[in-house]
Order: C-alpha cells, then sequence, then structure tokens
C-alpha cells in the first residue's frame, strides 16, 4: 500500500489528482499512515496555497470538476469504470500540460447511487469545494434530485456534465437547460430495442424494472414506443434498487410466466439484472431479456459467466441482447475507440481508492463500455475547456459548448451542441454475447431464429 | 403477604370492583378514542400526502416527465410506513408510476377503482386504506395513497399501550392502598378483640398497648372501656386492671 501511494505521488497525472483532493480530512487521515512527514507537508502546503488562489474552481494550475457517483454498493462498478475511463484522458492531457496550462482535477464523492448522498454530495461540491462544474455523475435517481440544486444555484452558473443517465429531466424543461448530455436517452435505447423486436415478431414485450426514477424513465420509454404500435406492454414487474445478485428474483419471474412476453426489456443494474437472467433461464422463461446501456454490461457478463454454480454459463448469455451508447469498444477502425484503448493500456486508470471500499473487492475491467463512455466524456469535457479560452469562468461555459458544431469524436458520428440540442450523440448499437463477450448485432432476424432454437432445445 | 381483615374483606373486594370498573371504563373511552383519532390521523395524512403529490405534480404530469414523478413519489412512500404504496393513474385509469415491488397487486391493476376512500385486503401484503385525490379535479387522473392497517393498528397497539400501562400501574396501586387503609382502620378492632379475649380468659391486660387502647376517643375506646367495666361488674376484686 504504502508503495502503491508512493508510486502514485511519482506519477505527476496522478499527483495532481491527489492533490486537488488532499484537502479532505480523510485523505489527509489515510495520508499520513502512508507518506512521509515531508512528502505529507509538502503535499498539504501546496494545496493550501493552490486553495488560496481558486476562484469557482479555477486556479493558475488547476480547474476542478466535481463528481459524485456510485463508488461503493451494488452498483460500484458503474461509478468506477466511468471515472477510469473519464481518467484515461485527463490523464493524457494532464500529463502534456493540461487544458491552457491548468491540469484537470476531479474532486470525488461517493454517493453509493442513493439520492439523498447525492444531494448532500452535490450542495458540498457547490458550496464548499466550489468546484468549476458537475461532471460524469451516475444514475437517474440521484441526478434526477440533484437537478433542483442547480436551478437553485443558477446565479453561479454551475452546469452538469454528461452525467451516465438516459433518463428525460435533464433533457427536458424545467431542468434541460442546467445539464448537456452526451450519450442517447433512454427512450433512445427503448425505442429502438421495442422496435426491433417488433420487427422480428416479438410484439409481446414485458418490462423488468428498478423501482425509481431510472426504472420508470425506462418503463415510459418501452410504453411509448409500444403504443407507436398500438401495443401495450405484455407483464411488467419491478426490484429495489441496490438488489444484490444473490437475491431471487423468481417472482418477478414467475409473474412474467403468466403472461408469456415475447420478450423482456430490463432496466436495471447489473447485479439484478443479472440475477433475474439467472432466474428467469432457470424458470424456464427462454426469451430475449435486453438491457440498456446503464447496466454495465462487462459486470453483469461477469456475475453469469464467473458463478461457480453455473455449469453452462452460455445458457444464460445466449437469451443477452444489450443496447449500447457507444460502439463496441472492441471496433478499432475507429479512431476514438483506437485512441481509448491505447490510453487505457498506458495510463492504466485504477479505481479512485479514495472513495472506494477497501471491504468491497472491486477488479476493473481492461475495457469496458461504461470507460469508454466516460473516456468520450473527458474527450468532449477536455474540448470545451479548451473552447473557453486561457481565462475559463462559469458564465462562458455555455457559449463554449454551442460552438461545438459536427465535431468528431472519433467514433463515426458528429457532436453538435445548441439551445435546443443539449445532447450530443443519438445512436444506439446492439450487442450480443458470442465467446464470452460482447459483440455487434447486426442482423436482429437471425438473432431471433438463435433465440427460439435455444429456447426450444 | 398482606392479610386483608375479614370484616373487611367484602369491602376490599368492593374496592377493587370499584377500581376495576373505573379503570376498564376509563381504558375502552381511551382506546375507542385513540382508535379513531389515529385512525382518522392515518386517513387525513393520506389524503394530505395525495393531494400534495396531485397539486404539487401537475407540471411535471402535463410534460410526461415520469421519472421525475416517480422521484417525488418515491420520497413521500417513506412517510407511509413499512408496507405503505403510492400509485398515480392517468385519465384513463392506467397506472403510470407507482412503488409496488416485485410487481402491481392484481386487486389493483384489474380492479375498478372507485371511490376516495376504500378498503383493500391486498394478497399477501395485508389490509389496506387507500385513499384517492384527483389531478386537476380528475381530468389529469389521481393519486392514490394505501396504508397499511397493520401500521396503523401498530400504531394503535402503541399509543394504548402508553394509556394502559399508567392505567393499570394507578389500578394496583389504589388496590394495595386500598388494602393499607382497610387494615388501618381494622387494627383497633383487632386490639379490642385481643383485648376482650384477655379479659374473658382473666389474663393479665396491663400493658401499654391495651392502655393506648383505652384512652381512644373513638368508637374502640367506648368498647375497650365498656368491655373493662363489664369485667369488674363480673369481678370486682379483679386485680391488674386500672379502671377508666
Amino acid at each position: 500500500m504504502n508503495t502503491k501511494k508512493t508510486d502514485r505521488l511519482s506519477n505527476p497525472t496522478r499527483r495532481t489528482i491527489v492533490k486537488g483532493l488532499a484537502a479532505s480530512p480523510l485523505v489527509l487521515a489515510l495520508g499520513a499512515n502512508k507518506l512521509g512527514a515531508q512528502e505529507l507537508s509538502q503535499m498539504s502546503s501546496n494545496t493550501q496555497s493552490s486553495n488560496s488562489e481558486f476562484v469557482n474552481g479555477v486556479s493558475d494550475s488547476q480547474i476542478v470538476l466535481g463528481t459524485s457517483a456510485a463508488f461503493t454498493g451494488p452498483s460500484r462498478g458503474l461509478g468506477i469504470e466511468l471515472y477510469r475511463g473519464a481518467m484515461a484522458y485527463f490523464q493524457d492531457v494532464n500529463s502534456k500540460g493540461g487544458v491552457h496550462g491548468r491540469e484537470i482535477t476531479l474532486k470525488l464523492y461517493d454517493d453509493g447511487y442513493q439520492p439523498d448522498p447525492a444531494v448532500n454530495n452535490t450542495t458540498k461540491l457547490m458550496r464548499d469545494d466550489k468546484v468549476f462544474a458537475l461532471f460524469g455523475y451516475v444514475g437517474t435517481p440521484t441526478v434526477t434530485r440533484v437537478l433542483p440544486l442547480l436551478k437553485k444555484f443558477q446565479d453561479e452558473n454551475f452546469l452538469l456534465f454528461f452525467p451516465f443517465t438516459g433518463a428525460q429531466p435533464q433533457r427536458q424543461l424545467p431542468y434541460g437547460p442546467f445539464a448537456f448530455n452526451l450519450r442517447a436517452s433512454y427512450r433512445q435505447e427503448t425505442g429502438g430495442l421495442v422496435e426491433n423486436f417488433v420487427k422480428v415478431g416479438r410484439e409481446k414485450v414485458g418490462v423488468f424494472y428498478q423501482a425509481d426514477a431510472y426504472g420508470r424513465s425506462g418503463w415510459a420509454g418501452c410504453r411509448e414506443a409500444l403504443a407507436k404500435h398500438n401495443l401495450k406492454m405484455v407483464g411488467e414487474a419491478t426490484y429495489t434498487r441496490g438488489t444484490q445478485y444473490t437475491a431471487s428474483l423468481k417472482d418477478q419471474v414467475e409473474w412474467f410466466m403468466r403472461d408469456k412476453p415475447d420478450a423482456i426489456v430490463c432496466i436495471g443494474a447489473y447485479a439484478a439484472c443479472a440475477a433475474f437472467l439467472r432466474d428467469a433461464v432457470d424458470g424456464g422463461l427462454q426469451i430475449p431479456i435486453a438491457n440498456l446501456s446503464f447496466v454495465g454490461s462487462e459486470n453483469l457478463l461477469k456475475l453469469i459467466t464467473d458463478d461457480d454454480e453455473i455449469e453452462h454459463a452460455e445458457q444464460y448469455s445466449q437469451f443477452l441482447v444489450n443496447s449500447q451508447v457507444v460502439p463496441s469498444y472492441n471496433d478499432l477502425s475507429l479512431e476514438g475507440v483506437q485512441l481509448y484503448d491505447e490510453f487505457m493500456t498506458k495510463n492504466a486508470p485504477s479505481a479512485p481508492s479514495e472513495v472506494t471500499s477497501d471491504d468491497e473487492e472491486y477488479k476493473t475491467f481492461d475495457r469496458s463500455f461504461v470507460s469508454l463512455e466516460g473516456f468520450l466524456n473527458a474527450k468532449l469535457m477536455t474540448e470545451i475547456l479548451t473552447r473557453l479560452g486561457p481565462e475559463p469562468t462559469r458564465e462562458g461555459v455555455e457559449e463554449a459548448v454551442f460552438s461545438i458544431q459536427d465535431l468528431d469524436l472519433g467514433i463515426g458520428e458528429t457532436v453538435s451542441f445548441n439551445e435546443d440540442r443539449r445532447q450530443g450523440l443519438d445512436r444506439v448499437y446492439y450487442t450480443i454475447v458470442e465467446n464470452g463477450s460482447f459483440v455487434p448485432l447486426r442482423d436482429w432476424d437471425s438473432a431471433s431464429n438463435s433465440w427460439t432454437e435455444a429456447a426450444s432445445s | 403477604m398482606m392479610k386483608i381483615t375479614r370484616l373487611f374483606q367484602w369491602t376490599i373486594f368492593g374496592i377493587i370492583g370499584l377500581f376495576g370498573v373505573i379503570g376498564f371504563t376509563n381504558a375502552v373511552v381511551t382506546i375507542t378514542a385513540i382508535d379513531q383519532d389515529l385512525t382518522r390521523e392515518a386517513r387525513e395524512n393520506s389524503q394530505d400526502i395525495a393531494k400534495a403529490i396531485a397539486d404539487g405534480n401537475v407540471d411535471i404530469l402535463l410534460n410526461n416527465d415520469l421519472s421525475t414523478l416517480q422521484s417525488r413519489i418515491d420520497q413521500m412512500l417513506s412517510l407511509l410506513g413499512s408496507n405503505g404504496y403510492i400509485y398515480i393513474t392517468d385519465e384513463n385509469d392506467e397506472i403510470i408510476a407507482h412503488t409496488f415491488v416485485p410487481h402491481i397487486p392484481e386487486q389493483i391493476s384489474t380492479g375498478e377503482i372507485t371511490g376516495d376512500i376504500i378498503e383493500r385486503t391486498l394478497k399477501g401484503k395485508g389490509d389496506f386504506i387507500e385513499v384517492s385525490h384527483p389531478i386537476l379535479a380528475g381530468v389529469g387522473g389521481n393519486v392514490h395513497i394505501g396504508v397499511d392497517q397493520g401500521d396503523v393498528s401498530l400504531m394503535i397497539q402503541g399509543a394504548m399501550g402508553n394509556q394502559v400501562w399508567p392505567l393499570a400501574i394507578t389500578f394496583l396501586v389504589a388496590i394495595v392502598l386500598g388494602i393499607l387503609l382497610v387494615n388501618l382502620a381494622a387494627r383497633p378492632i383487632q386490639q379490642l378483640l385481643h383485648y376482650a379475649v384477655a379479659l374473658a380468659k382473666k389474663e393479665s391486660v396491663d400493658e401499654p398497648h391495651n392502655e393506648k387502647l383505652l384512652e381512644r376517643k373513638d368508637e374502640a375506646g367506648d368498647l375497650a372501656r365498656l368491655y373493662q367495666y363489664f369485667a369488674l361488674v363480673a369481678d370486682p376484686n379483679r386485680s391488674g386492671i386500672d379502671a377508666k
């Protein structure tokens, strides 16, 4: 551990991040055990002198963004991977001197994917830490509750950038003007999934969802998409946020068995969705089970394939179809994905030990859809900060964002923003599992046939 | 063990009975009042919550922002106890947001939704009081709030416990005090009895407690002096009697 922290300090990019966090008593307390007295003294005094020069999250050498996300609990994989992806890019920017001479620092707080801590963390970020902007939040129930704070402090021009949620509240009035999104919305994801299921004759679509704002957002998207075909949902069941993989979801499966849907769309996080997939296939509900991008595909796949009690992991994964809002991280023909691949190897970002729990083991993924999204978020954020010029102010942020027109992030899609368009990307990608990893789903008819065959065999 | 004088046994039983009747009547009246008050309060709270949701989220409903609506009802759910529920129906009585896990109970998804206040039994969940409040006079749908009658009963039992314990303790203290007071009243009669027996057996009565008895100004003292008189009349030569 000692070595780890010393290494961190010897790396100039990491040091910047630690420096930004060093003011927190937790970090100082942890650091006191692990660092030499001289190193700690130097780090604190640097931070204090830097802090005294901060104006709205900007100093001569740093620009501080605030993040509240799930770094602990059953959905911690989402927060950790999103952070790692972003850091892969920011570390590279910082190692080259930052943006207009300022290194990008993230001030992190853990909310465990719970709304109340998210609100408290955001208040701290706005009032105490006075960060430049909010960046990389995770989850609908958390972000939905945070949005009114942005309105409350609108005079201070705080904006939320690229939250890891496709819900509507930050895409429409009254809170839409306080956020910018990169990813496609849940409406687009659920709409696409339903559209494709209906096209292949699977018109009886059921919805399994988290009993909260996130689940409701996806549920509403499915309902809307079905209504376009004069169809209604065939069965719906819910689960409580925070449900672990070890939980039994047989009640929900039995409920669906009554209605006999042709396909199920899950609006949930990986632990519960993996448990549902397991219980559904075991219970004879052998139909395609789709998940949205938020699920954390790799985490889900890991759960259903790593379980020692599962003899044939593929029997679960063969029914899995996940929508994504970024292209496959294996598609190295895309320049942006290539860069992501290179930076993830070169910078090898680790989980943020300052906010994760030692009691919860977490093994990071070399590559994942979530970290790729974090990477693209960071790339676009860096572009915005660059466009803000050498004297960045919160007041100038919107103008800088709106100056982005047809920006190529290297994923085959361009990004544009204006007053009426505060979401960068619209494309939804579909993936299935082959040979233990997610691959693009290109032919829905063929996939539907294989689901039918798998069920009959 | 506290001994009850035979003379006052029925008096004691009467006092206990009287206290019992008073305590029981008091408890029944209090419990009935608590039951009615808390049941009414639970209904009124539910109606207030339903009204707050219905009136405070009209814009959200009109914008069809169901995730924010869900977030609002999730926040309210904690006010309804461990097993309460909230669901919102649109103008076509279709449920557009709810808090049920693992699914919407069949009685609700298939049943007709009628009345401002109804009582329901949901399979596997219990008995509920369900109140409704219209959104935009009903054209925007309705908010429905379910409060578990088990939770209300527990609350009532808790309040009753708070009332019954003091009553029971008062009852017991009153009985003990009653017995003590009766025994206190019976003590001169017991002394008188012992004095009379001693006179009859011609035993020595020259004792300090007998002196005190003979000096009493009440009926016990009068009777003691009368027995003394009879004893002297019967045996004028009897010694050890200081005639009063």
